[in-house]
């Protein structure tokens, strides 16, 4: 579904709510590395997990002000970024959220069948 | 690209001011890329064409900036809530230095007598007393202001980045002095129309005071069409409020209330005695009708040569 576009259906919403728990382990994983907005949006595109830009940069601010990431204004290729990376907080929890979703696919997955 | 600054700027109206510069920031460096990327891909232009549709994709500002700042329920949103704080912030001193000048003009009354605690406990009490008032009335009128804004933007209809105001709007309104007209118009109406006792001068003596009212009966004459007048206000105030820009017609209508406003006083000054010290306050509102008909002329001249309606509001 694309943002702002229509209304969603009840599939969209529910597929979206569940990629959105998932998303917050996806991006501190991948700022184990420091990226800035659009280069990690491609990052995680080109691994499969595809999010729109305008849920992807608000996640950033919030993890952010929860604590578990840091970022710095940096200009490259003559324009201004703020490169984020995950902090000592960030990965632990990482970590702790990796195992739970582990234990979580597992589970789901038996389930399933 | 335009679009996008003007993008990031609306984005950032509906943000607290302590996010609002470093998430425009942000947003004009994210968008640019994606928009560069897809002109790239696409073997494009990177122009507003293109922009348009990123930010069609990206979303509407107000349910992009909700993502920022996700805080749904309030009565004084944070787009009114510097504005409420500022009003607030010159309203109780300016109560404060009136009560504390009517107290002193009273010790002036009895040059004898050693200020009292009598004296000072009913300062402060009417200095509470008005302030709750004031309060309640300026509470009020935010939280209604706050519900027409939130009318206009969740009757929005789809967004169209074509319409988007520039940074620099001549068009733009400002919040605080919409309230501050609503406001001072709730006083009169309240004033002239159940407490006319109220518009008087007041002098005290010592803790007793003595009201001398302005107005005589025959005032009630004026009444309709003041309220006509109040009423008008109120409803042009509210749809500028809710259209969230100055149109031609608003400030036509602006224009057509002030000469109304200036043809009443001109009735009042010309017409038979209806206060208590006729010719004094008569004199007084001959200098409101001088400054309402060159404010008229001011107005007239802004609208005829498309300059902005208050340029204070701009940003």
């Amino acid at each position: 579904m694309v943002m702002g576009e229509t209304q969603p259906t009840a599939r969209d919403s529910l597929s979206l709510e569940l990629r959105r728990g998932a998303l917050v382990l996806a991006v501190l994983v991948e700022l184990r590395h420091e990226e800035y907005g659009y280069s990690l949006k491609k990052l995680l595109s080109e691994k499969g997990l595809e999010i729109d830009e305008g849920t992807l940069y608000p996640l950033l601010r919030r993890l952010e002000s929860q604590g578990l990431l840091k970022s710095a204004w940096r200009v490259e290729d003559g324009r201004p970024r703020r490169y984020y990376r995950a902090n000592a907080q960030g990965e632990k929890l990482a970590k702790e959220l990796a195992a739970e979703w582990r234990k979580l696919a597992g589970v789901i997955g038996k389930l399933i069948g | 690209m335009d679009i996008i600054d003007r993008y990031a700027h609306e984005v950032g109206q509906y943000l607290p001011p302590r996010l609002r510069a470093d998430v425009e920031a942000e947003l004009r460096s994210l968008l640019t890329d994606s928009v560069e990327e897809k002109a790239l891909l696409g073997g494009v232009a990177a122009d507003d064409e293109l922009a348009a549709k990123v930010l069609r994709e990206f979303g509407a500002p107000k349910d992009v900036a909700a993502r920022y700042a996700p805080e749904p329920q309030y009565v004084i949103g944070p787009r009114l809530y510097p504005v409420y704080l500022m009003a607030l912030k010159v309203m109780l001193p300016i109560l404060a230095a009136i009560v504390l000048a009517l107290a002193v003009a009273g010790r002036f009354q009895e040059p004898g007598q050693p200020p009292s605690l009598a004296v000072v406990v009913r300062a402060t009490g009417r200095f509470f007393w008005s302030a709750l008032v004031n309060l309640g009335i300026m509470t009020l009128v935010f939280a209604l202001v706050e519900r027409a804004i939130r009318q206009r933007e969740s009757a929005g209809g789809a967004f169209d980045p074509a319409k988007l105001p520039p940074v620099n709007d001549p068009d733009k309104i400002s919040y605080f002095g919409r309230i501050f007209a609503l406001y001072v118009i709730a006083l009169l109406v309240l004033a002239f129309n159940f407490f006319p006792g109220w518009v008087a001068i007041f002098v005290f003596h010592g803790s007793e005071g003595t009201v001398y009212p302005l107005l005589t009966p025959d005032f009630k004459r004026y009444l309709p069409l003041l309220n006509t007048w109040w009423l008008m206000a109120v409803m042009l105030n509210l749809a500028i409020l809710r259209q969230g820009r100055w149109t031609r017609t608003t400030r036509w209508a602006d224009l057509a209330l002030e000469v109304f406003n200036a043809v009443i006083l001109l009735l009042i000054v010309t017409g038979p005695p209806v206060f208590r010290y006729d010719v004094l306050i008569k004199v007084v509102l001959r200098w409101f009708l001088i400054f309402s008909a060159i404010k008229a002329c001011v107005m007239l001249y802004r609208l005829v040569r498309r300059r902005p309606a208050e340029p204070w509001a701009r940003t």
